[in-house]
């Protein structure tokens, strides 16, 4: 194939960080599935499991970071095979982050189980996690294809993602003056929004990372840190 | 943990009262390719040339303490030259064919060290030799021509291609593809990278970049001693001693 490099460990060693972070978006998205079943059906086992994730997750995070200050030792990548091999990093770091909402998440259904269920607001959470892990599952095909238009789509659709959130915040305030005995749970169930909301941040910050392989355009960097300056 | 090919212990060398080697202790593993780093003058090719006893071609050159490929002293008074360098192949930095067709300079080694006297036999090993290095395909149908009609990365493959010939336990190399373009590099460092599976190399390289790219095991050698010596994955990402951490982040030259 006219696309490989002449050392083909270069191209093995490319792929296998590819495949790992691959393996990480798997497991995350695994994580965020079971966070938002234990939300809804309380379950203490599934709450160990998703712990027992979270490390796997986190090892595989230290993996694609050793494996891509390897690559960079070894190779010495530029151009393409540069992206390549600096955006996992930061891709990994977003699904380890995304990790540690549905951890959170699980946490924060183990402090509520017992409390009286906030049906609307549960609603709203489920559909944003529904919305999330499909986003999570199109990212990867995104990054593992470079598809940068499905990177485009998945970025339009954490409008919807936040558009749920807000209503859900606003319900909340709208039920803690019904029921103000409920308020610490209320608060939890905010807080669980909130880290599905900031998941579809993550994805999104995955999406751009996929946009700057292919392009080698930083959707982020459209601002000029200079110009931010306080003291200009 | 695998037993080494080669071991040198307490080794010296002089060029007449000047030391260029002092006292190195150093195990080579075998199946592994291992880079000898190090600035102009560090020794490293000294080192090297004394694996093969290349350096009793120089008259002021004279070595003491204990150089063992296989077990065996190579220094020991009964050692047949030839017959050890037959055991340890060398490549130069500048490719260096024989004046020779393409097909004989492979078939050369073959010969003097009386491999083979038969003619299909031979022509075998040839395009054995030929396919290892990964030059069979560009040369096949013109192994009569001239070996230095070749370009500049073909003939530093032929000159891989006529070491491996004889089946050598140990191919040195130095600087072998300091003459080459990038793209050749890349081919010759694609070609290490298989070798490796039936051979024991040993390069000598200026280029850090390369030693990260060929080798398993990486040797920094300053001022003819040997600094640091361990995994190039440890060396490059983390060496132990400040010297090797200044020369392979270019702060020492």
């Amino acid at each position: 194939m006219e696309n490989e490099h002449i050392v083909k460990k270069f191209d093995a060693n490319l792929e296998k960080i590819k495949a790992t972070i691959i393996e990480m978006g798997g497991l995350v998205g695994l994580q965020v599935n079971d966070a938002t079943a234990v939300l809804l059906s309380y379950d203490k086992s599934e709450v160990d499991r998703i712990r027992t994730y979270d490390r796997i997750i986190n090892g595989l995070n230290k993996d694609v970071h050793d494996r891509a200050e390897i690559l960079i030792v070894r190779r010495q990548p530029v151009a393409l095979d540069l992206r390549q091999t600096l955006a996992p990093i930061n891709i990994s770091g977003e699904l380890e982050r995304i990790g540690d909402h549905a951890k959170s998440t699980a946490k924060r259904a183990h402090i509520i189980h017992s409390a009286p269920r906030a049906d609307a607001v549960l609603d709203m959470i489920t559909q944003m996690s529904a919305n999330v892990q499909s986003m999570l599952e199109d990212v990867m095909v995104a990054y593992a294809t470079a598809d940068i238009e499905l990177a485009e789509q998945i970025r339009d659709q954490d409008k919807d993602v936040d558009a749920i959130y807000k209503n859900a915040v606003q319900t909340v305030v709208e039920t803690l003056s019904k029921t103000p005995d409920n308020a610490e749970s209320l608060i939890h169930l905010t807080l669980i929004a909130r880290n599905f909301e900031r998941i579809g941040d993550h994805i999104c910050n995955i999406a751009r990372y996929v946009h700057q392989i292919v392009t080698g355009e930083d959707l982020k960097a459209s601002v000029d840190p200079a110009d931010l300056r306080l003291d200009k | 943990m695998t037993d080494p090919i080669i071991t040198a212990r307490g080794v010296d060398i002089f060029y007449d009262t000047k030391q260029a080697i002092h006292n190195i202790d150093l195990d080579i593993l075998p199946n592994k390719v291992t880079a000898f780093i190090g600035p102009s003058g560090c020794g490293k090719s000294t080192f090297l040339r004394a694996i093969n006893r290349m350096n009793d071609l120089i008259p002021s050159c004279r070595i003491s303490g204990d150089m063992k490929i296989a077990g065996q002293d190579i220094y020991a008074p009964a050692v047949d030259v030839v017959a050890l360098r037959a055991q340890v192949g060398m490549v130069f930095q500048k490719p260096n064919p024989f004046p020779k067709s393409i097909f004989e300079n492979v078939a050369y080694g073959l010969k003097i060290h009386k491999i083979t006297t038969s003619k299909t036999e031979m022509q075998d090993r040839v395009e054995w030799s030929l396919r290892s290095a990964g030059l069979w395909d560009e040369v096949a149908d013109r192994l009569d021509d001239p070996g230095n009609s070749l370009s500049g990365g073909q003939q530093q493959r032929l000159c891989i291609a006529r070491a491996i010939a004889i089946k050598p336990k140990v191919i040195l190399m130095d600087e072998p593809c300091s003459a080459l373009d990038p793209i050749a590099t890349a081919v010759v460092e694609e070609l290490i990278d298989n070798l490796r599976k039936d051979y024991t190399i040993v390069i000598v390289t200026h280029s850090m970049q390369q030693a990260a790219r060929v080798s398993q095991r990486t040797a920094f050698f300053h001022l003819g001693s040997l600094v640091e010596y361990g995994e190039t994955k440890s060396i490059f990402t983390n060496p132990t001693d400040e010297r090797t951490q200044n020369y392979i982040t270019g702060r020492i030259g």
